[in-house]
């Protein structure tokens, strides 16, 4: 399992188009990618529930991907947030 | 069928030149359906329709090869009813007349037997009233020397008909003459067929009264003519105004009190004894009536596909034909040409051409109020089939609810009820098949044309948008609430049958922060279809530059095998937008 955490730097936060991108991206691993925000955690996978987290700009989530193809996985994640988020 | 024996009448001489020959029996051949042809009374009818009947069941459905399949299904059984029918009719030619000569016989016997005779005429004639050949059978009486001959002012009048006419003519006539006297009946068909059916066995009674009528009217000495027809009229013509020393018709008076006594006795008592189920008597809750087919073969399922409710079979086409073109509520009628299946619809608008051409057609045209289905020369099959299949819908058999998705257009807020089946989509889970209603009042707005990538491409989920026309979001289906965003323009649910559903208000609107919403739920509260879910300020937001457009999203997309919008245009908020299946 690996993880990493993120601030969030987008001002709409994980929100609709970012959180839509999320999800495709998310899609193409096998890896179980899970997003947590203060103690609540969500598949990255389920748009809803991502959107549900309510995460913000400024808040700082912790990504945990965990899978075959984690090490790939992990890393392209991050690279995605920091690209999006 | 009749051609047949008219061509064996004809080779055996008994017609010659259209003329039936002296030799032949009167009244054993006369014309029906413009053809010369042994008098078979109903028996012919009956004989054809139940061949005809076979070989419908047995044919209509049949396949041909691809080169004769124009004259496939209902269109072979013309064909082959042909074929049966000069069967028949040589077998009947040879059959009948023996029949027949029964019948004369018959008439022959009672002729010698006295008062006697005149009951078993009586008996027999009534008897025979239910299948049309009483005709046959008094005809010689009438008509021939069967019904004795007489003397009257010097001609020979043979017939008991012709008697009584003469005798009516003759001023020398005192008394009518005992064959005159032969006639007492009418026209009581419609009397006796509505008991006939209902108590066979009052009928029985019946028929043994009748031959006593006759028998009296013989003792007595009474006379009445008839011509065919009933009662007072004959009554009288032929009774009356020959003057009572002809017809001593007002013996009958006495007569018919007698007998009406007598009826209403002996039928009471039978039917209180044999517990007969005459109108008016019926199980309780129960009526006899005319019973409209519907129901009829709501009872019995006969009619309904050749079979009973129990070997319902479902034919999946007529299922998806019925689907595409809206269902059973939206089906005026059916018909086909050679190559089309044409359906009148109420609302032509409700066509899923896509569904249709799944059932294998190789095109929809739609025209109006109706469409036509291309099928090719199979058709009158599928037709037959499809026939067979909404007179199941329609009888009950099978349920539109197990193949349909309902169709309805209630209130915004009333909820509605939806239908669904199981599918099994690409993720193996299984997700029940419905259609999700509006979620707002307004227009409805393709997703790809919303104008805000994120969700017009699709990455979210397909759905449809709506352009509302109020500021009011209601729920689309019955769920749950998963999310409320801070910013209240967007709600999160997951409905009763597992739809995660994504209802966004407006392009960009986080941006407001919540400005000019209001939300009328909290998360984890269960909402009906139809609820309002959040109200906002149309003017205003548009006011500050954002669309209003508000997509609705299936989250879980990939759960299902598609997503469909089935509505275009104007929609109210609980009309059917979106199905998932």
């Amino acid at each position: 399992m690996k993880s990493f955490e993120y601030t969030i730097t987008d001002e709409v936060g994980i929100h609709a188009r970012p959180a839509g991108l999320l999800v495709k991206e998310v899609k193409k691993y096998d890896s179980v990618i899970k997003v947590t925000k203060d103690g609540k955690s969500a598949e990255a996978k389920k748009l809803m529930a991502l959107m549900g987290l309510g995460v913000k700009q400024g808040d700082t989530v912790t990504v945990s991907v965990e899978g075959g193809d984690e090490e790939t996985a992990a890393a392209k994640m991050e690279e995605f947030f920091k690209n999006n988020l | 069928m009749l051609m047949t024996i008219n061509s064996f009448l004809v080779l055996d001489g008994s017609i010659v030149d259209g003329v039936v020959s002296e030799t032949v029996k009167e009244g054993a051949v006369t014309s029906m359906l413009g053809i010369q042809t042994l008098q078979m009374g109903v028996f012919g009818g009956i004989v054809a329709g139940l061949f005809a009947a076979m070989l419908c069941n047995r044919f209509y459905k049949i396949q041909l090869p691809t080169a004769l399949s124009f004259f496939a299904g209902t269109r072979f059984v013309p064909i082959a009813s042909m074929a049966c029918a000069i069967l028949t009719g040589a077998v009947l030619y040879v059959v009948w007349p023996v029949i027949q000569n029964g019948i004369f016989a018959l008439g022959a016997l009672v002729q010698a037997s006295g008062y006697f005779g005149t009951f078993v005429y009586g008996c027999i004639e009534r008897a025979l009233i239910p299948f049309g050949l009483h005709h046959i059978f008094y005809l010689p009486f009438w008509q021939t020397g069967v019904g004795g001959a007489a003397l009257i002012d010097g001609v020979t009048v043979m017939g008991a008909q012709n008697i009584f006419f003469a005798e009516l003519a003759s001023p020398n006539t005192t008394k009518f003459s005992i064959d005159a006297c032969r006639f007492l009946t009418g026209i009581t068909e419609p009397i006796e067929f509505t008991f006939l059916f209902l108590a066979p066995a009052l009928f029985g009674v019946h028929v043994v009264l009748a031959g006593l009528a006759f028998m009296t009217c013989h003792i007595l000495k009474i006379g009445v003519g008839t011509t065919f027809s009933d009662g007072l009229i004959d009554l009288i013509l032929y009774g009356v105004l020959p003057g009572q020393s002809k017809s001593n018709w007002m013996m009958l008076i006495p007569v018919l009190i007698v007998y009406f006594i007598l009826y209403f006795v002996l039928f009471r008592f039978f039917i209180l004894k044999w517990d007969l189920k005459t109108p008016g008597r019926e199980a309780e809750g129960e009526t006899a009536h005319l019973v409209s087919k519907d129901e009829y073969r709501k009872a019995t399922g006969v009619g309904v596909a050749g079979g009973k409710t129990a070997d319902v079979k479902f034919d999946e086409k007529s299922a998806a034909i019925l689907k595409g073109v809206g269902g059973i509520g939206n089906l005026v009628d059916i018909d086909c040409c050679a190559t089309r299946l044409r359906l009148t619809l109420a609302d032509s608008r409700k066509v899923n051409q896509a569904i249709l051409k799944s059932t294998g057609a190789s095109g929809v045209v739609v025209k109006g109020a109706g469409i036509q289905v291309i099928y090719g020369p199979s058709v009158t099959i599928v037709k037959s089939n499809f026939e067979e299949f909404v007179d199941q819908v329609r009888s009950g058999a099978i349920s539109e609810a197990s193949f349909l998705d309902t169709e309805k257009v209630p209130a915004a807020e009333s909820p509605e009820t939806e239908s669904p089946t199981a599918e099994t989509p690409a993720s193996g889970e299984i997700m029940k098949s419905y259609v999700l209603s509006a979620h707002m009042n307004g227009r409805v707005v393709p997703l790809s044309e919303v104008q805000d990538e994120a969700f017009a491409s699709g990455a979210l989920g397909d759905g449809v948008a709506i352009e509302p026309s109020e500021g009011k979001l209601f729920a689309p289906a019955d769920g749950v609430i998963e999310t409320v965003f801070d910013t209240k323009h967007a709600v999160g649910m997951t409905t009763d049958e597992g739809t995660e559903l994504l209802l966004h208000i407006g392009i960009d609107t986080v941006k407001l922060g919540g400005k000019h919403f209001e939300s009328h739920i909290i998360p984890e509260q269960t909402v009906r279809k139809g609820d309002l879910m959040v109200s906002f300020d149309m003017e205003a937001i548009k006011a500050e530059g954002y669309p209003c457009t508000t997509p609705m999203i299936v989250c879980n997309t990939d759960d299902y095998e598609a997503v469909e919008t089935v509505a275009g245009g104007a929609i109210k908020a609980g009309q059917d937008v979106l199905s998932v299946h």
